[in-house]
């Protein structure tokens, strides 16, 4: 399986997502245990100080494992030089992707200048993450409509809308060509609701991890255990955990 | 003592779950008991049926399932004398819901019903979350103004309103949290490592239908903390608060 949504730990960072830091080799080690093959690992000292740094320490980190993590860096979009940046990322940092965090890091998605950022994402055959099921600044509706801006650029809901929004972003999700969704901190019944109505090849799952106060990732574990009890079918579990995720990362590049 | 703190029984819109399925449920986890609310229509319009319905369910469950009361607010004086009806029939706390009732917490519309609750003895679970009108502060403000009442905040904000589980926990001292969606190494070891909380002050719900009640017992389980806190957790503090 592939888990579409992971963090590193927050190496220079204090801040209320706190967790234990942990090496690549851990977090692998808590991959194993938890049967994932593939994780997207999404920056999180970036969310905070989105100085290329940050971005350089994901990449080191996911460099350990070149076959095992793939890594989604950060920029803030207000800030001079935010495209150079995301064209360093996808370029000599070889990171995948971007990952934005609209309420952390305080902006909106309909702000212009996304726009340039999405234009070099796209180019490079990067897609974006956001987190989303929050107001008010990370509504599907709101990710959606950059999205639409950008139409060849692969945008994937983070969080599946969360208890709150979920049917907004299942809604959105729908209704938007290049919008996907990542289950992750969604309910169960959420979950299962998505999984039946949202077009079958838009639907990832992510754990979350790296938030933990161990090492060993025990609730992103347990998530992955919980998959069993959402009363799924087969075909929909193999293809939210494989197949779209594996056609998504695949055909990006 | 296993005591599940908030299920709902009936059909909501994209769930279902009859006595029956709950009970058997609670035989394989080993739950003893389980507080029972009515589905979500009638937790927003039709409370009187609902509340009918989960009397009946507790009454054929042997001791099994506590039924909570609903009325919504909005129905002013007559909804206190369904929570009285209500009362009369066997519940034995006061389930709210802000969002699927449509009021602000602290718009005044409840406060007939909490004094009610506080006359009866009854604790008060209420949902939280990420809307406006289901904040966890905004309900810890509510708890302080009724202090001798105990309030759950059901779901303790989940998720991304966990940041103000804390403070609100703080804030109201008759406040408790709740353990569902909530991951044992996050969100529940920062409640119980807190000086001014602890696990005292947190109850153990599955939410079910909304959830995996397997998983929602495991967070409380798998949870390396002393026996005597998880029994706390898992039953001793419901058990208090019902009195």
């Amino acid at each position: 399986m592939i888990d579409f949504h992971t963090h590193t730990p927050s190496w220079r960072t204090s801040s209320w997502l706190g967790g234990v830091s942990f090496g690549a080799d851990e977090f692998v080690g808590f991959m194993d245990v938890a049967g994932i093959e593939r994780a997207v690992v999404l920056s999180h000292d970036g969310l905070f100080d989105p100085s290329p740094s940050t971005n350089d320490d994901l990449a080191a980190f996911v460099a350990e494992f070149p076959d095992r993590l793939l890594g989604f860096g950060t920029v803030h979009p207000r800030l001079e030089g935010a495209p150079e940046e995301v064209a360093r990322m996808m370029g000599p940092l070889g990171l995948r992707g971007l990952k934005l965090h609209p309420w952390l890091q305080g902006f909106s998605m309909h702000e212009a200048s996304l726009d340039p950022i999405c234009e070099v994402l796209a180019a490079e055959g990067g897609m974006l993450l956001s987190h989303d099921g929050t107001p008010p600044y990370s509504t599907a509706g709101q990710i959606a409509a950059l999205a639409r801006r950008h139409p060849t650029l692969p945008v994937v809901l983070g969080h599946g809308g969360l208890h709150d929004t979920w049917r907004e972003a299942l809604t959105l999700v729908s209704e938007t060509e290049n919008l996907y969704l990542c289950i992750c901190g969604t309910p169960p019944y959420a979950a299962r609701e998505i999984l039946a109505k949202a077009p079958p090849h838009k639907v990832l799952f992510g754990t979350d991890a790296g938030l933990s106060d161990r090492v060993s990732q025990d609730y992103a574990v347990a998530r992955v255990r919980e998959i069993e009890g959402w009363g799924i079918t087969p075909e929909q579990k193999q293809a939210m955990l494989v197949d779209n995720p594996r056609a998504l990362l695949d055909g990006a590049r | 003592m296993i005591i599940d703190a908030h299920v709902r029984l009936g059909r909501g819109r994209e769930v279902v779950l009859e006595p029956e399925a709950l009970i058997t449920s609670m035989d394989r986890l080993g739950i003893d008991k389980a507080l029972v609310a009515p589905d979500e229509r009638c937790i927003a319009v039709d409370d009187r049926e609902g509340n009918d319905r989960v009397a009946a369910a507790a009454a054929a469950s042997g001791g099994r399932l506590i039924p909570y009361a609903v009325a919504n607010p909005w129905r002013g004086a007559r909804a206190v004398d369904e929570l009285r009806r209500a009362r009369d029939a066997g519940a034995r706390a006061l389930c709210v819901d802000s969002v699927l009732q449509g009021f602000d917490l602290l718009d005044g519309l409840l406060d007939p019903l909490l004094e009610f609750a506080r006359d009866a003895g009854w604790f008060v679970y209420v949902r939280t979350g990420t809307p406006p009108s289901a904040l966890p502060l905004p309900l810890a403000s509510l708890a302080r103004r009724f202090p001798d009442v105990a309030f759950v905040m059901g779901r303790s904000g989940a998720t991304d309103f966990w940041i103000d589980a804390a403070p609100a926990l703080r804030y109201a001292g008759n406040l408790f949290g709740d353990t569902c969606y909530a991951p044992w190494d996050t969100v529940l070891a920062a409640l119980a490592a807190d000086p001014e909380i602890g696990a005292s002050r947190l109850v153990f719900s599955t939410d079910s239908p909304y959830t995996v009640p397997e998983a929602e017992l495991s967070r409380v389980t798998d949870w390396p903390i002393t026996d005597t806190e998880r029994a706390e957790v898992l039953g001793g503090v419901v058990g208090r608060l019902l009195g």
